[in-house]
């Protein structure tokens, strides 16, 4: 239920915008995010976009990956 | 490119866990999508047997007391309403049925996919009372939010909310305090972080001493929380936190959907289901939207039915248990008789366990 899904910003008509998931294309509710733009890629919940993804998409989780096989990571805590 | 890059990577991370595991480590992944990914994947039979995965209490139809699913049928069976509620949610039994059952006699209960849809929906019946049940978690919490701002806005005034809205920490707080299950690392769940933010969970390594990762819903995400978690809990690192989501999940969350929640709710005792009532655990409306709660709409006896079960879901949320180790569990529970709520959700992790045919 609390399922989130990756979609490509289409065309924005606020409060909604068109977004592609998984090739297929609807109409999500964007208010909860700023600065929302046409290509961009949102998390979508519910039939609303609840965050921006980053487009470096796999480059923190390398990096975090890189240096903890290298055993020098920076924490968060 | 990725695809080869995720399996090469996959299978490093699995090798390394499996070499660094001396002794068992229990894990839990709080969040029912991850529980999913897990046996979807079947990450159980990759990993050493020493590494104990258990599902936690993050499936939010699992923990949604008995109670509001009576509430909901006591407003149906006394109102000519329309009840909106997610699927998820139809099967659920309360002491006096299940949302389905009422459908099938003829009461209108519709499935809506989008909180935002009864916007539409309490909009084009005007002459009819809608009620919708909002049920989950922080993720879920700002859309409702925003569906009763919007109402409030429009001046709908045949829209109601039943809530059953459940916050994580004081759940974890509990799980990590009382709940004696030996847990030696979270994997916290990533669509409740891209809300609130990756420091919303830092008080589990911070208090509890406990290390933890926030982590997205991809296999390499998952297998990376899990690599990241087994090298700090073998070496000792008692008070690692890190965020492993960091593509969707900022350290302070999204701050309009806070503000939002802010504004339409207050923090109130929650009930949940087999646990019973912890503090400050759930979101009630505040005073300004309060004319959108079902509960002051309709009056409704608010009796408890006592449901005798030997169901273990208690157990199992809190990490004591795993499915198989219930005596009903794919004998007298089962996805079409489900004893308990674990069997009912798709997110449940009996559901899971009994669709993947393995240990959850
Ligand atoms: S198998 Fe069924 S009865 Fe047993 S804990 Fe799971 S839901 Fe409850």
């Amino acid at each position: 239920m609390c399922i989130a899904v990756p979609g490509e910003v289409i065309e924005l008509f606020p409060p909604e915008g068109r977004v592609k998931i998984m090739g297929v294309e609807t109409t999500v509710n964007i208010q909860l995010i700023d600065d929302l733009k046409a290509g961009e890629h949102v998390l979508i919940h519910a039939g609303c976009a609840i965050e921006k993804i980053n487009q470096n998409y796999y480059n923190d989780l390398l990096d975090i990956f890189k240096s903890m096989v290298d055993g020098n990571e920076k924490e968060d805590g | 490119m990725r695809r080869k890059m995720d399996k090469d990577l996959l299978t490093h991370l699995i090798n390394e866990v499996n070499s660094m595991v001396t002794e068992e480590i229990k894990i839990m992944e709080v969040c029912g999508t991850h529980t999913q990914m897990i046996a979807k994947l079947g990450l159980r039979s990759l990993l050493s047997s020493k590494i104990k995965l258990l599902s936690g209490p993050g499936c939010p139809v699992c923990v949604t007391e008995e109670k509001y699913i009576d509430w909901a049928i006591e407003i149906l069976n006394r109102y000519h309403v329309t009840v909106a509620t997610f699927g998820d949610l139809m099967r659920v039994g309360g002491g006096k049925g299940s949302l389905l059952e009422e459908k099938g006699k003829g009461k209108d209960v519709r499935i809506i996919y989008s909180s935002l849809d009864i916007i539409e929906m309490a909009e084009k019946n005007r002459g009819k009372q809608v009620v919708f049940l909002g049920v989950g978690f922080e993720t879920t919490a700002p859309i409702i939010a925003l569906a009763m701002k919007t109402a409030f806005e429009r001046g709908i005034d045949n829209l109601y909310f039943l809530t059953s809205l459940k916050l994580m920490p004081p759940i974890l707080h509990y799980i990590l305090k009382e709940a004696n299950n030996g847990i030696h690392g979270f994997i916290c769940p990533g669509h409740v972080a891209t809300i609130k933010g990756a420091d919303y969970f830092k008080f589990i390594n911070r208090e509890y001493h406990t290390p933890a990762a926030v982590c997205g819903f991809e296999a390499i995400d998952i297998v990376a929380g899990i690599y990241y978690l087994v090298k700090q809990i073998t070496q000792g690192k008692k008070n690692a936190f890190q965020n492993l989501y960091k593509r969707c999940v900022k350290p302070q969350g999204n701050p309009t959907a806070n503000l939002l929640m802010e504004e339409v709710f207050n923090i109130v005792d929650g009930e949940w289901r087999g646990i019973g009532n912890i503090a400050n655990s759930s979101l009630g409306i505040n005073e300004k939207y309060t004319r959108f709660d079902a509960r002051n709409a309709f009056v409704v006896e608010d009796q408890q039915v006592k449901i005798r079960t030997s169901c273990e879901c208690k157990d199992i949320l809190l990490g004591r248990k795993t499915p198989k180790e219930c005596k009903l569990f794919k004998k007298r529970c089962n996805p079409l008789t489900p004893q308990g709520p674990c069997m009912v959700s798709t997110e449940g992790a009996c559901t899971i366990a009994y669709r993947f045919g393995e240990e959850v």
